[in-house]
């Protein structure tokens, strides 16, 4: 196959920028975005968009502006993106890679010049394209259209407000109220509300019992769901049965009878009846994780092999929280995993809890999370998904074969 | 429903893909066919909901359930495709790719727990799959067929109309990934706060999303079917990539939150 020298120029024009983006690179390190802080961010972007449509215009006039978003660039472009983002795929991202990997930035990715500058070229590649279809508008091309347009929208703002995206880790302590929070650079942060954790509430899934083999440490890859009294299952040859459930219990001192409790640090207990599916051995006992408290209990089946319980799964943890904000309002809210909060323009999220103690965590770590162009990016999205759908719709019928050159703009 | 009677639901499904697959390719007897098709992809879908009801969840949570769905979503495509374009052999196709997802399944049972972490919890959580999983189908489907149709034993170039089906099962194909990617993204910003973060997981979605959008275009300036050939095959590795491949990738390990 021999290439078009449309392509070439493309593609030439692409390598052009993998050498431009190298040498900054190796000249002045990361690409760092916080001069886009805002609002500066903001102002680029208009300036951005203004320079766009100026490109756009004069390509009526100085016809080598055209190669800009041209068929060539856009497959150029494409390519070019596509070979990074797979170079981004099989790249682990490590700051501390050092060789040529970690010269050229492709160990951090989306800091590295030659990344930002490819997006950027194929972002306005993508953009002139977007108005010279809105200016010719053809009822054909709505799905391509609306695609090109939302998809240069999500990135522009995912480009221009790449700055003003703010995480702050905020670890929360039963009834201490607090106002500090951590970046993901260890630096301290002063949040613009309090937050006290008033209640951390966990539900958990039903215990499960495994067999262990004590000599190679390894666990049966079956289990038992303990979640009724006689539930039953085989578990590596072992016929293992619940006789009974305690969903809080814990073993009094000096015996082997695990009683219903309702402290600090109660844990599930089943008491389990095992069969050997091939001797018919029988062993009967009780069977406990254990809690930061109280010591967990196992059941021996002979010399090797021992029935265990791993701590439960949870289900659903949520962190019951105080928000006062800056003009000392107080108010409560609920944050779960997959529902957070909103404070103003801030968004709390349910990060983790303390494992060791469990449900009986006395201490949640939030994630409190601010991007200002969020809501641009969430138009687009949505515009996105019914793009989607348009173009699911009017697929039957296409036609994607090369026009003939004199359709061709 | 457990693991354990895949098997009865998987050979009842085969049987009846492999019929209407054969009446496809030996007579012109489309209503038996697509019957046969439909009561094989029923009968499979009917393991997918006692699956689901006995888990209590979507069976979507492992890569083993995935297999389920995408041997499904094949099964399928490969209908659509046949009553839409009538194209014989497309049945014995889908068959057998549907066959040799199950075969992987049936050969690698899962143990399956009720357990869904709470980030799974979430409106998102089946639609996102449902959508991903049809689209991977579709783009199975442009891909044995592009592989058909470069290197069938007539050594014919592809006709306008080949190309056309092409074009359209990659068009439909590249919507939903559009639509799983968009899903996604609010998802993860309802769960993470962010709607991408560049997890290995996504760039491989990016990456692949990138591919069937380069066909897309490329198709609209050459006529070369070996590039557009070549593009399909390589755009579906990229899809295995981001499918399961990132499992065994030494870049991705403890660094995706969508190993599984």
């Amino acid at each position: 196959m021999t290439l078009q020298w449309g392509y070439k120029r493309a593609f030439m024009r692409c390598g052009c920028l993998v050498v431009v983006g190298a040498v900054l690179q190796m000249a002045f390190g990361d690409f760092d975005n916080k001069f886009l802080r805002y609002p500066w961010g903001l102002i680029f972007a208009i300036n951005y968009l203004y320079l766009l449509l100026l490109v756009y215009v004069q390509s009526a006039k100085w016809k080598w502006l055209q190669q800009l978003y041209d068929g060539y660039a856009m497959v150029s472009s494409l390519t070019s993106m596509m070979v990074l983002t797979i170079i981004f795929g099989f790249t682990r991202q490590d700051p501390a890679t050092q060789g040529l990997v970690g010269a050229l930035g492709f160990s951090r990715m989306t800091s590295s010049w030659i990344f930002n500058l490819m997006l950027l070229y194929f972002v306005s590649s993508l953009g002139v394209c977007v108005m010279r279809d809105v200016h010719h508008w053809r009822k054909v091309r709505l799905a391509a259209l609306m695609s090109h347009v939302v998809v240069f929208v999500a990135l522009c703002a995912a480009m221009f407000g790449s700055a003003d995206k703010e995480r702050v880790m905020v670890d929360l302590q039963l009834d201490r109220m607090t106002y500090m929070g951590q970046t993901a650079a260890g630096e301290e942060r002063e949040l613009p509300f309090g937050l006290t954790l008033r209640e951390f509430q966990m539900d958990e899934y039903p215990a499960k019992l495994y067999i262990l083999d004590a000599q190679t440490e390894e666990s049966s890859q079956e289990f038992l769901s303990a979640e009724h009294v006689g539930a039953e299952a085989v578990v590596d040859g072992w016929r293992l049965r619940v006789k009974q459930s305690i969903d809080m219990a814990a073993r009094m001192p000096e015996s082997d009878v695990f009683r219903e409790i309702h402290h600090v640090g109660a844990a599930p207990a089943v008491m389990v009846e095992a069969v050997s599916e091939a001797t018919g051995e029988r062993y009967e006992g009780w069977v406990s994780c254990g809690s930061h408290i109280f010591e967990p209990a196992f059941l021996w089946l002979g010399e090797r092999y021992v029935v265990a319980m791993p701590r439960r799964e949870a289900k659903r943890y949520l962190s019951r929280i105080e928000i006062m904000d800056g003009n000392g309002e107080l108010w409560r809210e609920d944050v779960e995993v997959n529902k957070p909060a909103r404070v103003g323009s801030w968004r709390i999220y349910q990060v983790g809890y303390n494992t060791q103690l469990g449900r009986w965590s006395t201490s949640s770590v939030v994630e409190c999370v601010r991007d200002g162009w969020w809501s641009v990016v969430q138009v687009a999205l949505w515009m996105l998904l019914a793009s989607g759908v348009v173009m699911f719709l009017t697929a039957q019928g296409k036609r994607l074969a090369p026009k003939k050159k004199e359709e061709k703009r | 429903m457990s693991w354990q009677q895949l098997w009865i639901f998987a050979i009842a499904a085969i049987i009846c893909w492999v019929a209407g697959a054969a009446v496809a390719l030996r007579s012109r007897r489309v209503g038996v066919a697509s019957a046969l098709s439909v009561a094989g992809s029923l009968i499979f879908f009917s393991y997918i909901v006692g699956m689901w009801i006995a888990l209590e969840r979507p069976p979507m949570r492992t890569m083993g359930e995935t297999r389920l769905w995408y041997s499904f979503f094949l099964s399928v495509a490969g209908i659509a495709v046949y009553l839409r374009w009538r194209y014989r052999w497309i049945l014995s196709f889908s068959t057998m790719m549907s066959v040799v997802f199950i075969c992987i399944n049936l050969f690698k049972p899962e143990i399956h727990s009720k357990s869904l972490m709470p980030a799974l919890q979430s409106p998102w959580f089946v639609p996102h799959v449902i959508v991903y999983m049809f689209a991977y189908a579709m783009m199975g489907a442009v891909t044995l067929f592009a592989i058909y149709l470069w290197w069938r034993s007539s050594r014919k170039e592809p006709s306008a109309e080949e190309m056309g089906v092409c074009d359209n099962l990659v068009r439909i194909g590249w919507s939903f990934l559009t639509l799983g990617m968009v899903m996604g993204a609010l998802w993860a910003k309802q769960a993470w706060g962010d709607y991408w973060t560049w997890d290995p997981k996504e760039t491989w979605a990016a990456a692949t999303w990138l591919g069937y959008l380069l066909y897309l275009h490329l198709r609209q300036q050459t006529k070369d079917y070996n590039v557009l050939f070549a593009l399909l095959i390589f755009d579906f590795i990229m899809l295995q990539m981001c499918w399961y491949g990132i499992n065994y990738l030494p870049s991705a390990q403890g660094a995706s939150v969508h190993v599984y």
